[in-house]
């Protein structure tokens, strides 16, 4: 039924070039080996719920497929159960915009990592959660507010060039070397050249995403602005880097309403090698199209977070396996008659497939011959994997050598070690953290280990660091410094001899801290630009911003000591930022959409800010601390207190809930009820 | 669109139906309407659903599921729920022409494959429409439009059943001018004669034919056509005929003693009734004491339904208020579950138990069920007048063919007993259309003596003679006739017209 739908997609017009003879169907590689290829859609936790994300991952799990997290982070107790008898945990663990849940634990669960660049529904955008489904257990998992809605970023923050992409490339391989590293590209015109890059860049897979997969909460907008058809991205990415000698480093995945034997077997044959299922496994899941995905009212109990409706959930794992062993079987058929007896002798062999004889005046209209246009130059065969050189960087020549930080590892003794660092030594600490994680996946004591780094930090320095670990730096450092910082310390200061004032100059690059989830970073010195963005629950310190600072927080605290950049705290749902304002300059550079600016007053605020501030004089010996606690009562009224006001209004709804005597989690759900009350209907 | 938490909020309400022992005093609708602020709470329920199932009217596992005529359900609740009813009107009226039949007799396909249905109940979607058209001829609002322009084309329809008027209709808001002709005394069919007074009241038929006549459509009442006029003539007086004389052969039960006096067939009593009860002026008193039914009075009798489907219900809801004394129902399939089967899932028909409103009376009056399941008739058991005293029954069980996989009803032996009976009615489903017109017409017919076309077309193998509704596709829906008058209508605008934009 599916195969014969008049519906307009590229892969009906086509038909196979069976050879006069196939091979017996015993000889083809089982319905097992196949289904470890396919993987179910990047769908968050949030936008669907608990009980059908589960469902998805057990199966794929069980049939040692992947299924993916999406960019909503992932539970503590599901992450836990990686690897044992009930697998509730993704392989595929997705980094997006929003960073949302991207912690070392998270990361170093990973079977696959994949970086969404884009999606096929919905290309430029980032994902939308709305507020309505993001009930405390969400909030929690993703460490942001209840309650708020939570609007990806378009961009990555920490992505503007291809050299970025590797960089971020670089940093996952890092905090996980034993997981692939995938990137999700949209099916456009030019994705060839942009997967010939993200090959360069040392992705593993590349996932082609075809325009009709759906979300059923996608905005007509964006509808209208969807990708391509999987068929014309695949074959011009698969075409471009056999052309280019690169088609031996990366495996092509592609997606996009797969949903037959037919559909998977001419994504086969024009190059992928794996292939994605979303929409399908959901209606087997019980899915009935309702597409009211984005307004928590599923009757199905699938997209949406509410208890009742999610008590009608009737999925089960055994659904998705036998839909996957299904696609299988009818895969096998047509691999038996093309005379193939594994995916791998499949992939690429354009030439079996042609334009279907039957087509009516208009559709043999459409010219087909670049898309079943056999080129050559390179196999499919991926011989020539991407070298990162990881056993090179310090981290594993120097500190995962050195017995004392491999006894503090394994038993939790400290550890103290001095480095010399360039700024070339990239992700500085990640290998080392990533291992601390493996072992110990709630982290150690704080600073168990130590490290004192002497010289410039190169890009990402401290990238995805746990706790327990403690970087030092006597120097500066580059870009993306503590990127993803999770639970990990970061400590710079200028050298004692420098030449400079510290918190007159930019100590550290830009996106510094973006998607910090927890951990703390005294910076004794200035920041660059996107100071902070989608941190959610590290505490930071910095003596001033560029422009973008505190953008799309969601929770934390930041306490700048200096000047701040223009559109300060756009986007930002949570947390708090301390803002030492001398001039007055910034109310122009706030944006005050979400945010209010309000005196620190209260004897919370200012016994936290000095806390603070203390320990930042104690690890960097900051001139600008000292001089402010010296003259505490003299600096607080210059200080400018920044909180979202939503946030405000949660904290303020929690504690009142609690001063009724309820519990905390309690007082959060009852808070996030009435504040979404007057959003529903 | 619609209210997006309707469906978890409120709970489905029915039309008030009037109590059992109240209602069977006469032979008026039983079903009252709810406020119009209730109605407009259960149009909010509609959860305006991305693939509207009930709109769908696919087959799935052999039976329809949603609206054969693919009504935009989704689109006249939410309209309702606005309290929009004119607009709803208009939407309604694009893709159904007679609202107000389906309204009160239809399954409700579109609320089988409803959404809200999967967990709890369905929209109550016939309610709604019922609600809609009401309203809208309450406000003067349903109109049967008249062409501006004549084509100067000439249409016949045989037979004035749904599919027949629907067919009409569309082809006179075409410009075309249609002729239906009727053998009974009144247009309407099975509409008129085989469902009763209860369920359809006649007075709705009468205002929609009135709207008819006034466009322009001429109705020819009591011409037998095959008899009273030959199939040639019509085919040389008009440009085309469309032939929906319906499937109203019944099934006999062909056991011995069939001549019993006091057998009858349900369309035959039915047909009766109804007439009577219109030829004296809705006058219930009168046609509740009358003794000159061909079946004599029903008071104090004794009766026995065959067949446990909905005519048959209409039987026992007729015979109750004519003061029989007894009803019993046979039907020969096991007793259907309450809920669906997990081999029968939505948004399949769901082959569930359903106690009709004569049922109900019958529980009402006499405290059980009047339906015997797995049981059918072996003999009529007659007096030496010949006239029926009784029937012989057995039970039946079902047993798998080896051959062919079917399951077949097979008699228990041992099971056999004598029921008493005054009278006995036979609603055990229809055969085909009655061969006279067809070979009047030299029409080919099927296998199933239905009149043949080729598949999901209309014209016969008679070029410029169409088909539809039960005459085509066998005994089915009233939902189902208009949606094959429509689209027959469509066939012949096309064949006369060259292309058609019904």
């Amino acid at each position: 039924m599916v195969d014969k739908e008049e519906t307009g997609y590229l892969r009906s017009l086509m038909d196979f070039n069976f050879p006069a003879e196939g091979i017996d169907i015993s000889e083809v590689e089982s319905e097992e080996e196949i289904v470890k290829r396919f993987k179910t859609g990047a769908m968050s936790y949030g936008s669907i719920s608990e009980e059908a994300h589960e469902a998805l991952a057990i199966a794929m799990n069980h049939l040692h497929g992947k299924s993916n997290s999406g960019e909503g982070g992932e539970s503590d107790e599901r992450i836990a159960s990686a690897g044992t008898k009930n697998d509730r945990s993704s392989a595929i663990k997705q980094v997006a915009s929003g960073r949302f849940g991207v912690t070392s634990k998270y990361l170093v669960s990973a079977r696959e990592i994949q970086i969404k660049m884009a999606q096929g529904a919905k290309p430029g955008e980032g994902g939308h959660l709305p507020a309505k489904k993001v009930y405390p257990w969400i909030a929690k998992t993703r460490h942001s507010t209840p309650g708020v809605s939570l609007i990806s970023p378009p961009p990555h923050h920490d992505i503007y060039s291809i050299e970025d992409l590797a960089q971020l490339i670089y940093d996952l391989k890092s905090a996980n070397k034993n997981a692939r590293i995938s990137v999700k590209l949209v099916s456009e015109a030019g994705v060839g050249t942009v997967a010939a890059g993200v090959a360069k860049a040392g992705a593993g897979v590349i996932l082609i995403s075809g325009y009709d997969g759906g979300t059923g909460a996608a905005p007509v907008s964006s509808i209208h602005n969807a990708g391509l058809p999987w068929e014309l991205g695949l074959a011009e990415a698969h075409q471009t880097l056999r052309l280019n000698g690169l088609r031996g480093r990366v495996i092509i995945e592609t997606d996009g309403k797969l949903m037959s034997g037919r559909d998977v077997a001419i994504a086969a044959l024009l190059g992928a090698e794996e292939f994605g299922f979303a929409t399908a496994p959901l209606v087997t899941l019980g899915c009935v199209m309702m597409r009211v995905c984005n307004l928590d009212t599923c009757p199905m109990g699938i997209a949406t977070q509410n208890p009742e409706l999610r008590k009608r959930f009737i999925g089960k794992p055994e659904y998705v396996e036998n839909f996957m062993l299904f696609i299988a079987r009818e895969l096998r058929e047509y691999m038996a008659r093309l005379g193939f007896r594994t995916l791998d002798e499949m992939v690429g062999h354009v030439e079996l497939l042609k334009k279907k004889d039957d087509l009516t005046e208009a559709e043999s209209r459409i010219d087909l011959s670049r898309i079943l246009a056999t080129s050559v130059a390179d196999d499919n065969e991926i011989d020539t994997p991407f070298d990162f050189e990881l056993e090179k960087t310090i981290d594993e020549s120097i500190l995962l050598k050195d017995k004392k930080i491999l006894a503090a590892i394994k038993s939790g003794s400290k550890a103290e070690k001095t480095v010399e660092i360039i700024n070339t030594d990239r992700a500085f600490g990640t290998l080392l953290g990533a291992e601390i994680t493996r072992k110990n996946p709630e982290g150690l004591p704080d600073d168990t280990i130590t490290v004192n780094c002497i010289g410039a930090g190169g890009q990402s320095f401290g990238a995805f660091i746990p706790k327990g670990l403690t970087l030092k730096i006597t120097g500066d450092s580059n870009d993306y410094f503590g990127k993803g910082l999770s639970g990990g310390k970061l400590i710079v200061s200028a050298p004692a001899n420098a030449a400079y004032e510290a918190e007159e100059n930019i100590i550290i690059g830009n996106v510094a801290l973006y998607g910090a989830t927890s951990g703390e970073a005294y910076i004794a010195g200035m920041a660059g630009e996107r100071f902070c963005v989608r941190n959610s629950g590290a505490i930071a310190v910095v003596e001033g911003v560029g422009e973008h600072g505190c953008e799309y927080m969601t929770g934390g605290r930041a306490v700048i000591l200096g000047p701040t950049g223009k559109n300060f705290a756009a986007g930002m749902s949570g947390g708090i930022a301390y803002v030492l304002d001398e001039d007055n300059h910034l109310y122009r550079n706030l944006n005050k959409d979400l945010v209010l600016m309000e005196k620190v007053e209260s004897k919370a605020d200012c016994q936290e800010l000095k806390e603070i501030l203390t320990k930042h004089l104690e690890y960097t010996d900051s001139v600008k601390a000292k001089k402010v606690l010296d003259n505490y009562e003299e600096y607080l009224p210059k200080f400018k207190k920044i909180i979202p006001a939503d946030y405000k209004q949660l904290l303020h709804l929690i504690s009142q809930y609690e001063e009724q005597g309820m519990s905390r989690e309690k007082a959060q759900i009852e808070a996030f009820y009435a504040s979404t009350a007057s959003n529903i209907g | 669109m619609g209210k997006a938490t309707g469906f978890m909020e409120f709970k489905r309400e029915d039309n008030p139906s009037f109590a059992p022992l109240e209602r069977i005093k006469n032979f008026d609708e039983f079903h009252g309407e709810l406020s119009e602020a209730k109605r407009r709470t259960q149009a909010s329920r509609c959860m305006e659903c991305g693939v509207p199932f009930c709109q769908a009217g696919t087959m799935i596992a052999g039976m329809a599921s949603g609206c054969p005529l693919h009504n935009l359900v989704p689109e006249t609740n939410d309209l309702v729920y606005k309290g929009n009813y004119e607009q709803a009107y208009v939407r309604l009226s694009k893709s159904h022409n007679f609202p107000e039949f389906t309204s009160r007799v239809c399954p409700a396909l579109c609320e089988a494959a409803c959404t809200c249905g999967l967990e709890g109940s369905p929209v109550s979607t016939k309610d709604n429409e019922r609600f809609i058209i009401e309203y809208a001829y309450a406000h003067g609002l349903v109109k049967e439009p008249v062409p501006a322009v004549r084509t100067g084309k000439t249409v016949a329809v045989v037979g004035s059943g749904p599919s027949g008027l629907a067919a009409a209709s569309q082809l006179n808001k075409r410009g075309h001018k249609v002729t239906v002709y009727e053998r009974s005394d009144r247009p309407g069919g099975l509409l008129r004669y085989g469902i009763p007074n209860m369920k359809l009241d006649k007075r709705v038929i009468d205002r929609r034919i009135e709207l008819m006549e006034e466009a322009g459509i001429e109705f020819k009442c009591n011409v037998n056509v095959g008899v009273d006029v030959t199939g040639d003539e019509l085919i040389k007086q008009y440009d085309r005929v469309i032939l929906t004389c319906g499937a109203s052969n019944p099934r006999d039960i062909k056991v011995e003693g069939r001549d019993a006096k006091g057998v009858y067939f349900a369309v035959d009593f039915l047909k009766e009734v109804s007439k009577k009860l219109m030829d004296n002026d809705y006058d219930v008193e009168y046609l509740k004491s009358a003794t000159d039914f061909s079946f004599g009075s029903l008071h104090g009798k004794k009766v026995i339904v065959i067949g446990g489907g909905d005519t048959g219900n209409d039987c026992t809801g007729t015979s109750i208020r004519l003061g029989a004394s007894s009803v019993i129902q046979l039907e020969m399939m096991p007793k259907p579950p309450v809920e669906r089967l997990a081999s029968n899932p939505w948004p399949e028909w769901p082959k569930v138990l359903k106690t009709d409103y004569g049922q109900e009376e019958a529980i009402a009056l006499w405290g059980s069920d009047p339906r015997m399941y797995q049981t059918t008739v072996t003999e009529f058991v007659k007096n030496k007048d010949g006239k029926l005293k009784g029937v012989k029954t057995v039970e039946l069980k079902p047993e798998k063919d080896p051959a062919t996989g079917r399951m077949n009803m097979k008699p228990v032996p041992g099971t056999e007993k004598e029921l008493k009976a005054d009278l006995v009615l036979i609603a055990a489903g229809f055969l085909g259309s009655q061969d006279y017109v067809s070979k009047s017409f030299g029409v080919d017919l099927d296998g199933r003596t239905n009149v043949a076309t080729k598949a999901g077309l209309y014209e016969t193998s008679k070029k410029g003679i169409f088909t539809a509704g039960d005459m085509h596709r066998g005994q089915s829906l009233v939902v189902w006739a208009i949606a094959e008058g429509r689209a027959v209508a469509k066939a012949v605008d096309e064949s006369m017209m060259g292309y058609t934009n019904l």
